[in-house]
């Protein structure tokens, strides 16, 4: 085209006729211009959206998103470069050296192994099985595990999930330590005041590695009783694996010798990524929720208990009878009854045993008067993290890594608005903190305080609950659909002064996700 | 481009197909699985070890219809920019605004299901338009090409 007019004589007598060729030679490439200009303003902010996605080689976790203050006194963020200037970091949020009264060690290995229940799983063991070795311990014990990694490629560590433990026993790579890599070890050190239920796993690669089977039971009892364990006092781990369900690797039913008559308390443990139901045709009570207990719980008939992912229920029977757990159960003596079917009614635990004013004399703390409210508002939009496009969940609106991070002074009172318009339930676990549930889509709680760690938000539905902010150090907070953290459903609470000098990233060995 | 277009068509209506195709799989796969002694809840969903026959329909019709389909929506849509037939642009961009309702409505549904009746109807609107979107990028070289060459005198020559 252009060849056109450089063919065209030159010099000589100036055309009568204007030239006629660039008539359709112009419309042509104006119109050119303009596919192109169109093509750019549909695939700019495309491309822009997914080259801010793309993840750094390594990153810290106090400069991930920006510091939301929930309305309180300002906080600065201590950044983790700037950590030798006087922050504390979270290294020195630990026990000091000392004696323990339950030393465990625990050797994590990556293998193939033959479940309780015979099945054949290849996946992640602690001392050759799966799930872990039961540890249990008298509140006000110190605990000490000393975790070692024979075999797993990518590091291992543990969270003890339930367990307020100081910030630099929380288990997190890349947060409060460094994966522990084959060969290596970490000795994990904390006092145990709280009686309940709760579970150990990794949060190193925790998506892949909890569901290979890198977890295992805790239980704390009350001061002035034995810890041995006790033909009425079961832990009842559930757990798909291969996407078969379990109870202490069992699958099927899981027989409890109890003579009739017997009470049984069944700490029901979610160590799967979505809510599970738990249910008996016997009437059934509700001791605990997450490790509290609940106050006055009354007998439960012809309803399930929802157990959220992560989430803990302590249901007691009486034998003979079954606790039904969907495709699984724990057979308690020797009932005749068949199983039954689950019930379509769940206890709603915002109304569930003694009634309960919710103020200080009962929690300790005072939520009418709180130092900071937060949103945690959990969408979702398309878009891209790390690069990778897709359907994503969002906080505040914001998506990975532009999140809060929720900036809180030792001592403050907190209130936070969980909601969720995302179209999916999502469990989410505060790290750290055992918070209490105030109301749900505006109705507020009316049973016995519902403290817990981690909570069922479906879809549509807000929670308000309120906590202390009494355990300093840098928490997760995040969904435990252990897929959805690494889908950006992950923020954290942070302290005023602490820093963390863990990294984590593709150019370090830490995966938390 | 043109071609191109005409290709991109096809595909956007083949793929309406494979989502059809992929769903039903599934459903009929769940039905039978649970049929024989198979437990699904939350937790089993969110495992990705539940294995049936059918249990790939769900993962191609989410996977494709959240990502590849609208892939190849919007890269009709900008191929419409260069094709130069009349209403390229506007059946492009039809479907590319059907594909959009289309996911939308593939997400809601999970919270209001009776949407889901909407997603099935939907998908049969995309077909058609990305079938007459195909067929008018097969049709006789167009008006505006030849009205070009009727005024353009020079047209010959290049």
């Amino acid at each position: 085209m252009l060849g056109t007019d450089g063919a065209r004589p030159s010099g000589g007598l100036p055309p009568l006729a204007p030239p006629p060729a660039p008539v359709r030679t112009r419309r042509r490439r104006w119109r050119t211009l303009a596919a192109v200009v169109a093509a750019v303003v549909v695939l700019a902010p495309i491309a822009w959206f997914w080259a801010a996605s793309l993840p750094a080689g390594t990153w810290s976790v106090t400069d991930m998103g920006y510091p939301d203050d929930g309305g309180g006194t300002p906080v600065m963020a201590d950044h983790g470069s700037m950590s030798g200037m006087g922050g504390r970091s979270v290294d020195s949020l630990r026990l000091p050296d000392g004696p323990a009264d339950v030393d465990v060690t625990l050797v994590a290995r990556a293998q193939t192994v033959r479940l309780a229940g015979g099945q054949v799983v290849t996946g992640y063991t602690l001392n050759g099985v799966t799930p872990g070795p039961e540890i249990r311990a008298v509140q006000g014990q110190t605990i000490r595990v000393r975790l070692v990694n024979a075999d797993v490629p990518r590091g291992v560590t543990l969270h003890w999930h339930g367990l307020d433990v100081p910030n630099g026993d929380d288990g997190v790579a890349g947060v409060t330590q460094d994966a522990v890599l084959p060969g290596g070890q970490f000795v994990y050190r904390f006092r145990v005041d709280q009686v309940g239920s709760f579970w150990y796993h990794s949060h190193q690669v925790a998506d892949e590695q909890v569901r290979g089977g890198l977890f295992g039971p805790l239980v704390v009892v009350p001061r002035g009783t034995s810890a041995a364990p006790s033909p009425t006092d079961v832990t009842a781990l559930v757990h798909l694996y291969d996407g078969r369900r379990t109870v202490d690797g069992v699958g099927g039913d899981l027989a409890v010798p109890a003579a009739p008559g017997s009470v049984v308390r069944v700490r029901v443990t979610n160590t799967d990524s979505g809510p599970m139901r738990a249910w008996s045709s016997a009437p059934y009570r509700v001791l605990a929720v997450d490790g509290t207990d609940v106050r006055g719980p009354t007998p439960v008939i012809g309803a399930a208990t929802q157990v959220t992912a992560g989430g803990r229920a302590d249901l007691e029977v009486t034998a003979p009878a079954r606790i039904e757990l969907g495709g699984s159960a724990v057979v308690v003596g020797s009932p005749t009854a068949p199983a039954a079917p689950a019930p379509s009614t769940v206890v709603d635990l915002l109304g569930y045993g003694t009634p309960t004013p919710l103020d200080r004399a009962t929690l300790g703390f005072d939520p009418a008067t709180p130092a900071r409210v937060f949103d945690y508002a959990i969408g979702r939009r398309p878009g891209f993290v790390n690069g990778v496009p897709g359907l994503y969940w969002t906080i505040n609106g914001g998506m990975y890594p532009d999140v809060p991070m929720f900036m809180v002074r030792e001592g403050d009172v907190v209130r936070m608005r969980i909601s969720n318009t995302s179209g999916e339930v999502h469990p989410m676990h505060l790290h750290g903190h055992h918070a209490v549930v105030l109301a749900r889509n505006g109705v507020p709680a009316t049973g016995s305080p519902w403290w817990m760690d981690s909570l069922d938000v479906p879809d549509g539905t807000t929670f308000d609950i309120a906590f202390v902010a009494d355990n300093p150090g840098i928490w997760m907070d995040h969904c435990h659909n252990l897929a959805h953290p690494a889908q950006g459903l992950v923020a954290h609470l942070m302290y005023e002064g602490v820093t963390t000098p863990y990294r984590a990233g593709a150019d370090t060995p830490n995966d938390p996700e | 481009m043109r071609a191109t277009y005409r290709v991109l068509a096809y595909l956007l209506a083949l793929e309406v197909v494979v989502q059809a195709a992929a769903i039903a799989w599934a459903v009929f796969g769940l039905s039978t699985w649970i049929e024989n002694g198979g437990v699904l809840d939350k937790a089993g969903l969110e495992s990705d070890a539940i294995v049936f026959d059918g249990v790939t329909g769900f993962m191609v019709h989410g996977l494709n219809g959240q990502i590849i389909v609208p892939a190849i929506a919007l890269v009709l849509f900008i191929v419409s920019f260069f094709a130069r037939f009349p209403r390229a642009v506007a059946w492009a961009g039809a479907a590319l605004v059907t594909v959009i309702v289309q996911v939308a409505l593939g997400i809601f549904s999970h919270t209001l299901p009776a949407l889901g009746m909407l997603h099935g109807a939907v998908a049969l609107v995309l077909l058609v338009v990305a079938l007459i979107a195909a067929r008018k990028a097969s049709g006789p070289v167009s008006v505006e090409t030849s009205t070009d060459a009727s005024t353009g005198a020079h047209a010959a020559q290049v």
